[in-house]
């Protein structure tokens, strides 16, 4: 019955304990009545017989039956003596009680001495004795209705113990269960009221007895406990909605401030506090450097004196174990000895929390949070604060690695870009190229020709001469162009080769070059650029890639120009100054007057793709410039101010030892022997040219126009006794190419001389791509002195 | 085995015993006279020997420690040898049972139990007073002896013997006759 009140079952148990436990005692009882009452029963039946035969010796001893039914009367006494009767010695029936009894009644046999039960009496057979003499025996037989009688008494009387005792142990035990339950229904009924309601405030009534009132605390204790524990969870659930919202916030926004801005309004706000900042750390100085302040906590972080951008040095407070990574609380400030949390205290704010802003073990700044009463940050303030730094730092640390993704971003676009643009320079550089190869061998013959005319007639006027020096020069200037043009397709540094070179001479080739630029092009938009040529007289040479040091000028020049698009002065300078020791040095400068550049500009101008010049510049032309200087060990000054043009300055070291060069060239008209040359080439004009200057040298030709068919004039006259001594030949040929050529004159005869005209020659020649065979390459167009050197050096 | 000696010892014991129960029994049963058909004096006898069972005698009345039980008979014996037969090998209180004949009335001093015949009815006073002073307990089935100072008279009422006893000359005799004995008998005062 698990439904049955608690007292029911309390009351059931106490009665059905005092009623087993009477009845076991009565039953008790009676087992042993029933065995000592049987017992005494006989014993007392013992008794009777004795008495009555001692009574009755006289009556056997004497024959006197009247007698002995006179002493066998007093049996009557007895009202459960059934039977008695004495015999004499003999066993003969002497008397009997009563007078007249039934057959039944009397024993068959006599028995020996004793009492015995048989059904439902008890026998009992004694001796009569005179002394030591038998005299009779007397029997007697009593029921046991007395026992019968006394059962029934103790039936009776064990009812009735047993209703008594129930009913007395129903009457206590009611009255005790109510001092037990009463208490216990009420602390049931405080139980419910308080699930109920969810009040924890409410109190059970101490009552009772110990245990009960014990009970009683006991749960009043725990609704204590429940009630403090309910109060903390809720406030451990208001500061997580609170830490939901602000991670939510700061979610939403990318920069450091903005997201200290929030971050610093919901503390003070919803937490709240008194004061809070956030400062961020700097390793290098040990010092915290305050970056945002809360709204409320201007006017007390004045008074403090952590103003924004105000700075607190790490000494060994608090401050360096919140650097260390861990949340440092002082409940009292006025208690720390340290200046710092002195500056609090004296301002009214007495509980302070810094907690780190960490990220991967490295503390990037602090969280600082105050109250003005003292140990006013419980456990689960200063959890929740670092909780809170933890998602800050996070936060925090998110926007910097957006940012940087976003720089990434973007320098990637700009490679991007410049990779697109390079590439676009790469095809026209290509294409340049091609063009620059077919110009040199289309004006090969004129530069042949024109050399042969200019040192071999001697009967030319002067008028002819001029005018052959005149296309001698203009020819010298297509190359130069062709081979500037070939620059462009130039993807690796060439092999630098330096040679002794004048900045006047260089200066003043680039001013003329680039005259379409400063001069032209600013004139057709109606704008004046003035050119200042400020040239010193007595320059030192320096060793340098005269190229490089062109196209750097070039890209200067052009800078100028293009930073004064209204118009100015553009000075190019050339000046000599001593150097550190006894040094001398040798500076070029190109001065506008333009807009200048501002601290940024001036300072990321020389980073590959920085431009201001947007799709028009490549953002490589200083970038160059830059590493032209770095490979002449040359020195790079910029002087700029916004609005009032900029200076920039390479200085390169001066080289002043005395020259040895062009002393070859002294014995260039000495005679030569008769050389017998193939010439292969699959463009006649340049066969006829070639043709025309080696004879004219003195020399036997043979043509050939195309690489079998050289090669069969080759053997045809290599198994003769005239071999030839040199073979010139183009690269680029139908069919048999140059290099085939030249790996069959050299399979043929290993030590015949093979020269390699090519309108690559140049190129080739700077990369260190002679092919295998070649003993010598020469670019178009062929310089007649160049030609005769390589012979000669090749031959001599 | 010293165990089982012992226990048929045990055993031989018990069965002498029992023998010696059964040899008693038998005894007294033939000591008692009770046969077919007891004559008079037969039981007379009986009541005689019963008499030493039921009174209790001072120790004067004994010559000395180990002087018998003497039962007298003074006159005509009329018992034979039933007497005989029913004390023979009796005692009394250690004291060994004999029966004398009196010739004599001054004799019967020395006797614990007096039985007087009828034949004497005429020395009877002289008998009694002879017995003055002396603790024995005289029977008689003289009629109207126990009026006369007899303590005991034996009376046959239908066939069967009854006492009256007078109690006061027992008294006198200083001796103690048990209630049993007087609850049967019929108790008579003396001097009438």
């Amino acid at each position: 019955m698990p439904n049955t009140p608690f007292r029911h079952k309390l009351m059931r148990m106490v009665l059905l304990t005092s009623g087993l436990v009477i009845l076991f005692t009565c039953a008790m009882f009676v087992t042993y009545e029933v065995v000592t009452f049987k017992q005494s029963v006989a014993q007392q039946l013992n008794i009777l017989g004795k008495a009555i035969a001692q009574n009755s010796t006289a009556a056997l001893a004497f024959d006197n039956a009247d007698d002995a039914r006179v002493v066998l009367s007093a049996f009557r006494s007895d009202p459960h003596i059934v039977s008695a009767a004495l015999y004499s010695k003999s066993g003969e029936l002497f008397a009997s009680y009563p007078d007249r009894v039934a057959r039944e009644d009397l024993p068959g046999t006599l028995q020996p001495e004793g009492y015995h039960f048989e059904r439902q009496h008890v026998i009992g057979f004694e001796p009569v004795r005179l002394n030591d003499m038998v005299l009779g025996t007397l029997f007697v037989k009593s029921d046991l209705r007395a026992i019968d009688q006394r059962f029934r008494g103790y039936g009776l009387i064990t009812a009735l113990v047993i209703a008594l005792a129930v009913l007395l142990a129903y009457f206590v035990g009611r009255k005790q269960q109510t001092e037990i339950s009463r208490p216990l229904l009420e602390l049931a009924e405080t139980a419910r009221a308080v699930s109920d309601k969810h009040d924890y405030s409410v109190r059970a009534r101490s009552s009772g007895a110990q245990e009960i009132s014990q009970l009683t605390e006991a749960f009043n204790h725990m609704l204590a406990q429940i009630q403090q524990s309910e109060i903390r969870s809720r406030a451990q659930m208001q500061r997580l909605s609170l830490l939901q919202h602000i991670t939510g916030a700061i979610g939403d926004r990318q920069d450091l401030p903005s997201i200290f801005q929030v971050v610093l309004r919901n503390v003070e706000e919803n937490l709240p506090v008194d004061f809070a900042c956030v400062c961020l750390y700097d390793a290098a100085t040990a010092t915290l450097t305050v970056s945002t302040l809360g709204a409320s906590s201007q006017r007390l972080a004045a008074a403090v004196g952590l103003t924004t951008d105000s700075t607190v040095p790490i000494d060994e407070n608090g401050l360096s174990t919140c650097i260390r990574g861990r949340l440092v609380y002082e409940p009292d400030t006025h208690k720390i000895p340290f200046a710092f949390p002195q500056r609090f205290a004296t301002n009214g704010l007495c509980s302070l929390v810094f907690a780190p802003l960490q990220v991967e073990a490295s503390v990037f700044g602090a969280f600082v949070a105050a109250r003005r009463a003292p140990e006013a940050f419980s456990s689960g303030d200063c959890e929740f604060l670092m909780q809170l730094s933890g998602h800050v730092a996070l936060a925090s640390h998110q926007a910097r690695l957006n940012g940087a993704l976003r720089q990434a971003y973007d320098d990637l676009r700009q490679s991007q870009h410049a990779v697109m643009q390079q590439e676009r320079l790469r095809a026209l550089g290509q294409m340049a190229s091609g063009i620059a190869h077919d110009i040199n061998n289309a004006i090969s013959p004129i530069s042949l020709y024109t050399d042969s005319l200019l040192e071999r007639e001697p009967n030319l006027t002067d008028k002819g001469r001029a005018a052959l020096t005149v296309i001698q020069h203009a020819i010298d200037g297509v190359a130069d162009t062709v081979a500037r043009m070939r620059e462009f397709y130039r993807q690796r540094e060439p092999e630098m080769t330096l040679a002794l070179v004048d900045l006047n001479v260089v200066a003043r080739a680039i001013i003329e070059l680039t005259r379409a630029k400063w001069f032209d092009l600013p004139q057709q938009r109606g704008v004046s650029i003035e050119l200042r040529s400020e040239l010193s007289s007595t320059l030192p040479g320096i060793m340098g890639a005269e190229g490089e040091i062109r196209d750097a000028l070039t890209n200067l020049i052009f800078n100028a120009v293009d930073a004064m698009p209204e118009g100015g002065v553009l000075t190019v300078r050339t000046l000599a100054r001593p150097g550190p020791g006894e040094t001398e040095l040798v500076a070029v400068e190109v001065i506008d007057t333009g807009i200048g550049m501002d601290e940024e500009t001036r300072r990321r101008c020389l980073e590959p793709f920085f431009t201001t010049k947007g799709e028009r510049g490549t953002g490589l032309g200083l970038a160059m410039v830059y590493g032209m200087i770095q490979r002449h060990s040359a020195e790079f000054d910029i002087e700029s101010a916004v609005g009032r043009g900029t200076t920039m300055r390479v200085t390169f070291p001066a080289y002043t030892q005395p020259l040895i060069a062009a002393a070859r060239a002294t014995d260039v008209h000495a005679p030569m022997r008769r050389l017998r040359v193939l010439l292969i080439d699959d463009d006649p004009i340049i066969i006829k040219a070639l043709e025309d200057a080696l004879v004219g040298e003195g020399h036997v030709t043979v043509a050939a126009n195309g690489g079998q068919t050289g090669l069969e004039i080759f053997a045809t006259a290599h198994a003769t006794a005239h071999p030839f001594d040199l073979v010139v030949t183009d690269l680029g040929m139908p069919s048999v190419d140059g290099r085939r050529v030249a790996e069959g004159i050299k399979s043929r005869s290993p030590r015949t001389p093979v020269i390699m005209l090519t309108g690559w020659g140049s190129r080739m020649i700077a990369e260190k791509e002679i092919p295998a065979h070649v003993d010598r390459v020469l670019g178009k167009p062929p310089k007649l002195n160049e030609l005769r050197t390589t012979i000669r050096e090749l031959l001599a | 085995m010293p165990w089982r000696e012992r226990g048929g010892g045990a055993n031989i014991k018990l069965k002498l015993n029992a023998a010696r129960v059964v040899l008693v029994v038998a005894g007294l049963l033939a000591s008692a006279g009770v046969t077919a058909a007891p004559t008079e004096y037969q039981v007379k006898a009986v009541f005689l020997f019963n008499f030493s069972r039921f009174v209790e005698w001072p120790a004067a009345a004994f010559a000395s420690a180990d002087a018998p039980f003497v039962v007298g008979v003074f006159g005509h014996d009329p018992f034979g040898s039933d007497l005989d037969e029913v004390v023979k090998g009796k005692s009394v209180n250690g004291r060994p049972l004999v029966v004398r004949r009196l010739r004599r009335a001054a004799d019967g001093a020395g006797c614990q139990i007096l039985f007087i015949h009828q034949s004497e009815q005429r020395h009877l006073s002289e008998v009694l007073s002879a017995l003055e002073r002396h603790s024995t307990l005289t029977v008689s089935d003289i009629p109207g002896a126990a009026q006369r100072g007899v303590m005991i008279r034996l009376v046959t009422e239908g066939g069967r013997v009854r006492m009256r006893v007078n109690v006061e000359s027992a008294r006198a005799a200083a001796l103690v006759i048990s209630s049993n004995l007087l609850r049967a008998a019929e108790i008579v005062v003396g001097g009438e």
